[in-house]
């Protein structure tokens, strides 16, 4: 099977490139994970990616698989078309190969504030949700953090500074969302402008990516909504 | 004013409505020039002369002009980095779309008379 693969070391090359490699012995199941492992410990150890618990868990090694952004942990080798074109994560800057730096993904998820925020006197207990109120979160929680939405988003390569991006949104709704949450009227007047949602404009790159399924378009809808309610 | 920090929710909205309007506006239209269309130049003037059309079209005009503004102010948000460049770009585009409504005016304005 060949793979065509991004390769950049900042201290040695002038500029990325594509280098080839083939496997033989591809097993039915391998996962493009597995590949990559193979690749680095049979042809080229200098090959740097990120990968943790490999079961679509952790979120570490979110890439870009034939022009879509997925887990590669996840992604069966048997679905791909060859050459198997892997590139880091787009419009991040990229440390080495495959290695991205997320600092821009992170700083929009803390801008979001994902956290509950209570203003009542801490009570005794735990503080109680009744199921039909927790049940406005499931969609929203299941978020591992991979940045594969965020990355394919157009508007956050373009504005990844100004806009919260897809991730940071889904759980900006996540919060406004629960009804333990008191920070309803902060959270909104914090994501005011033309930038912080509005640079949405609902192409839904987002869902189709996102390895869990989630949908952070209709989360956005959502913020939307409420501040529309909260206007008039 | 364009200032990104009021424009986002208001703007978004005005292009939802305008939206709203323009689809109505058109389909009204489009029924119109297909079961009953202007067969003269006359007809074209009295058609257009009705209180209720003048009125209507004016509208659409303005819901056009202002869609259009929201839509290309958010190309040239979204993709323009240069401070001065955007600006620029703005004045132009403010220029260009009140001219078509002002020139669109004059002419409503000219027929209902």
């Amino acid at each position: 099977m060949k793979f065509l693969i991004y390769r950049y070391n900042p201290e040695k090359d002038q500029a990325p490139y594509m280098q080839e490699f083939t496997l033989d012995n591809i097993e039915p199941g391998m996962m493009l994970l597995d590949a990559l492992l193979r690749i680095k410990a049979d042809k080229d150890e200098t090959l740097s990616f990120r990968h943790s618990c490999g079961e679509g868990v952790c979120g570490s090694d979110g890439i870009n698989i034939n022009g879509s952004n997925g887990l590669s942990c996840i992604t069966p080798l048997s679905q791909l078309k060859q050459p198997v074109e892997v590139r880091p994560l787009p419009g991040l800057p990229v440390i080495r190969d495959l290695v991205v730096d997320m600092s821009q993904f992170y700083q929009q998820y803390r801008a979001v504030k994902p956290y509950l925020i209570v203003h009542d006197p801490e009570p005794e207990i735990e503080r109680l949700q009744s199921p039909h109120d927790r049940d406005k979160l499931d969609g929203l929680y299941e978020c591992i953090m991979c940045a594969c939405c965020s990355t394919a988003c157009p508007s956050f390569w373009w504005n990844p500074d100004k806009f919260r991006g897809p991730a940071a949104l889904l759980q900006s709704w996540r919060f406004l969302a629960d009804s333990r949450d008191q920070a309803t009227a902060q959270r909104l007047e914090e994501l005011e402008g033309a930038y912080k949602v509005f640079r949405c404009h609902t192409i839904m790159n987002c869902v189709n990516v996102c390895p869990k399924g989630l949908n952070p378009t209709k989360a956005i809808g959502n913020i939307k909504k409420l501040m529309l309610k909260r206007l008039i | 004013m364009t200032s990104a920090a009021s424009l986002g929710l208001k703007a978004w909205l005005v292009q939802r409505l305008t939206a709203v309007y323009l689809a109505v506006f058109v389909l009204f239209a489009a029924i119109k020039f297909i079961w009953l269309p202007p067969q003269d130049y006359s007809q074209w003037i009295a058609w257009v002369a009705h209180p209720f059309i003048n009125a209507a079209l004016a509208l659409f005009i303005l819901s056009l002009l202002l869609h259009a503004w929201i839509g290309l102010r958010d190309v040239i948000m979204d993709y323009v980095k240069s401070a001065a460049v955007r600006a620029g770009l703005f004045a132009m585009l403010i220029l260009l779309l009140s001219g078509c409504g002002l020139w669109s005016l004059r002419l409503l304005l000219k027929v209902a008379a």
